[in-house]
């Protein structure tokens, strides 16, 4: 019998070695890489937990197996399924858009090898060991975000210290609650505890004043592993502090979460919503975007409420849909221009690579929170629970999406307009391209028309992390 | 022949007060230096008296190991340095070398500053270790981990080239490992660790040579 968790664990690695070697054919690696992510996301979806299934040759799977690796196990839980099954087709998304966009994507092998290390990150016991495998996944996506010939990425950089940084809380923590455990009337135990894991997820989620390394990575990196960072490795993270979250009932019961929690997610909306539309490269705006994005989903946890949670699962499951759109434009439209994307330097751009722009803007739509996008379907109804218990943090929101849409305006602004002698000469883009930026945004399109697709499997999700009442 | 084993435990004296001035120092020097021979020495060093200090608190082997792959990490950061100044020195630059050797140890304004506040951070660890000592580890090495975590961070604080970031990593790292290994001796999270910073070396001279690459072409928001 295997094991499912091993298969989880080994089998991206694996595929990640044999697509490193076929990496020059760049559709065969893409297309396996897709092939291995959608297979193991739909097996994670489908297979159950609590009895094996037969596959090839009389040989059996089981799912919910515990298995044990020099001592720690590792356990497939409820809500670790669902977690996993996004982050396996998130990826596939990703790969599927690097494909035709990305002309040398080492994101195909260092993404489904992060993919492995964030999986056990998930998986493992005791929860010690998630922070160690989420550092090793931060060092590892360096080589991604690198461009290979481009300019030096202060992104990784950044990312790489914002994430070691938030290392030792994480560990000492753990530590601390097993003395805890041991001494039950210290109680300062549980307040350094807390103090130093909400230090450490601030610096892992970005929140202001640690959010430099969002824009950073978004910047000068290669666009869609800069996606990946900020939808696979930051949800992973996400996923950890529910984790956490479930594990520790006395962290959400601590009389400061909510407020905290809120107070963060309000300082990255705010600086998120200034500083957008001051943005003159369209690299920075995607960042401070999401960092937007990343706030409202705190405001969202903040509300201590099963719907709040709901939210804040909806939005890292629709965020991927907007970021990568906006990731693929991105990177078409830096790569018909020099690697320039200053808006002074794209000027009349958009006529060379509609489809670029098109991606760009439907993403940006999507990030913003705007209607008949992805976007939309939770930001709406964050806006909506906000209304009545605190319209202050609705209208800052609703103005930070404004502050996005002025940005992504002035980008179209500047695609779109008239120039008669561009210097720079530009291949045109492929029909296969356009065919697969269409169906990223169809996706994009058809998830803000029909939320219910996605809403049922948030609610899932967040019922699995039983925190809060429902 | 003696092994390394019989090499640390014979410098064992050291692993006291010494050992912590000896990291004040090479922490000082990595904060200060721009110069990357004196850098990798001074983290051969840095490792060395960590290692000193790591064989109060776990098996002289183990303590061995994590010299071991902190030796490693510098080899990386050698054969890295290295080959990116050979790609930047070019003819013209062999003419006028003595005057800049000359000057190398003239004290220039950034390494004041840097030293300045390298002196800072330390007052602030010397305090931070008397008035809050760390559990489970003797006074000297509460304030060797301040100063290798307040050191550390400021190197990653007052630079952007990727070898001094990833120096400063390296050197809170392994403030925070000494520490931590009092807490959790286990092998795994030993092991993890060590993966963890060979690959923060990996990562910074993988970075490092894409600066050379594409000379040092950083963006400006």
């Amino acid at each position: 019998m295997i094991a499912g968790p091993l298969v989880l664990l080994v089998l991206p690695l694996l595929m990640a070695g044999v697509i490193y070697l076929l990496l020059r054919w760049t559709s065969i690696s893409a297309l396996l890489a897709v092939g291995t992510t959608l297979a193991l996301g739909i097996a994670v979806l489908t297979l159950p937990l609590d009895q094996p299934v037969h596959i090839w040759g009389g040989r059996q799977i089981a799912m919910g197996e515990v298995v044990t690796i020099f001592g720690r196990e590792l356990v497939l839980e409820q809500s670790d399924r669902i977690a996993m099954a996004f982050l396996f087709l998130t990826s596939a998304g990703i790969f599927f858009l690097a494909w035709r966009i990305e002309q040398q994507p080492l994101i195909l092998p260092m993404g489904l090898g992060l993919l492995s290390l964030l999986n056990g990150a998930l998986l493992i016991r005791p929860l010690v060991y998630a922070a160690l495998l989420i550092e090793i996944a931060a060092a590892l996506s360096v080589f991604a975000l690198q461009a290979e010939g481009g300019v030096l990425t202060r992104g990784g950089l950044r990312y790489l210290s914002f994430t070691t940084l938030a290392l030792p809380g994480l560990l000492v923590t753990h530590w601390l609650l097993e003395r805890y455990a041991l001494t039950p009337n210290d109680t300062d135990l549980l307040r350094v505890a807390a103090t130093l894991l909400a230090l450490s997820f601030a610096l892992l989620l970005g929140v202001v004043p640690f959010h430099t390394w969002v824009p950073a990575v978004t910047s000068d990196s290669v666009p869609l592993a800069g996606t990946f960072v900020l939808t696979i490795c930051n949800g992973a993270v996400w996923f950890l502090l529910l984790d956490f979250l479930k594990t520790y009932p006395w962290l959400r019961s601590h009389p400061r979460f909510e407020s905290l929690v809120y107070m963060a997610g309000i300082a990255m909306v705010i600086v998120g919503g200034l500083l957008a539309p001051s943005q003159r490269r369209v690299g920075p705006l995607m960042g401070y975007a999401a960092l937007i994005d990343s706030g409202s989903a705190l405001i969202a946890l903040g509300l201590n409420s099963g719907a709040g949670l709901t939210l804040a699962v909806l939005s890292l499951m629709v965020r991927p849909f907007g970021l990568i759109l906006m990731a693929a434009g991105l990177s078409g439209l830096r790569a018909r221009n020099g690697g320039d994307d200053a808006f002074e330097a794209l000027r009349g751009l958009g006529w060379q690579a509609p489809w670029s722009t098109a991606a760009l803007i439907f993403g940006g739509l999507s990030v913003a929170g705007l209607p008949v996008s992805a976007g939309f379907a939770w930001r709406w109804a964050l806006c909506r629970a906000l209304a009545s218990s605190s319209p202050g943090a609705a209208l800052w929101i609703l103005l930070a999406s404004a502050g996005v849409m002025a940005g992504v305006w002035r980008a179209l602004w500047a695609l779109l307009a008239r120039q008669k002698d561009r210097s720079v000469p530009s291949s045109p883009e492929g029909w296969l391209t356009a065919v697969v930026i269409v169906v990223a945004i169809v996706a994009c399109v058809g998830i803000g028309l029909f939320p219910q697709i996605v809403a049922p499997l948030a609610d899932r999700l967040a019922a699995a992390y039983t925190f809060v009442g429902r | 022949m003696p092994t390394l084993v019989d090499l640390l435990a014979r410098v064992s004296f050291l692993a006291a007060m010494p050992a912590v001035a000896g990291i004040f120092v090479t922490a000082s020097l990595l904060v200060v230096s721009r110069d990357w021979r004196l850098n990798v020495t001074a983290l051969i060093a840095q490792y060395f008296f960590v290692v000193l200090l790591l064989t109060r608190l776990i098996r002289l082997e183990v303590a061995a190991v994590k010299g071991l792959t902190g030796w490693m990490i510098c080899m990386v950061f050698y054969l890295t340095e290295r080959r990116a100044s050979l790609l930047e020195q070019s003819p013209a630059s062999n003419s006028a070398s003595s005057p800049q050797r000359w000057h190398r140890w003239v004290i220039s304004a950034r390494a004041s500053f840097c030293l300045l506040a390298g002196l800072l951070v330390s007052v602030a660890a010397y305090t931070a270790a008397l008035r809050m000592p760390l559990p489970e580890v003797p006074n000297d090495i509460t304030l060797a981990c301040y100063l290798l975590a307040g050191l550390g961070l400021l190197l990653i604080g007052l630079s952007e080239n990727p070898m001094q970031v990833g120096l400063g990593l390296l050197t809170f790292l392994s403030g925070f490992d000494l520490f931590y290994v009092a807490l959790e001796p286990s092998l795994a999270v030993a092991g993890l660790l060590g993966a963890v910073s060979f690959l923060i070396a990996l990562a910074t001279a993988y970075l490092r040579a894409a600066q050379i690459t594409t000379g040092d072409g950083v963006r400006q928001p």
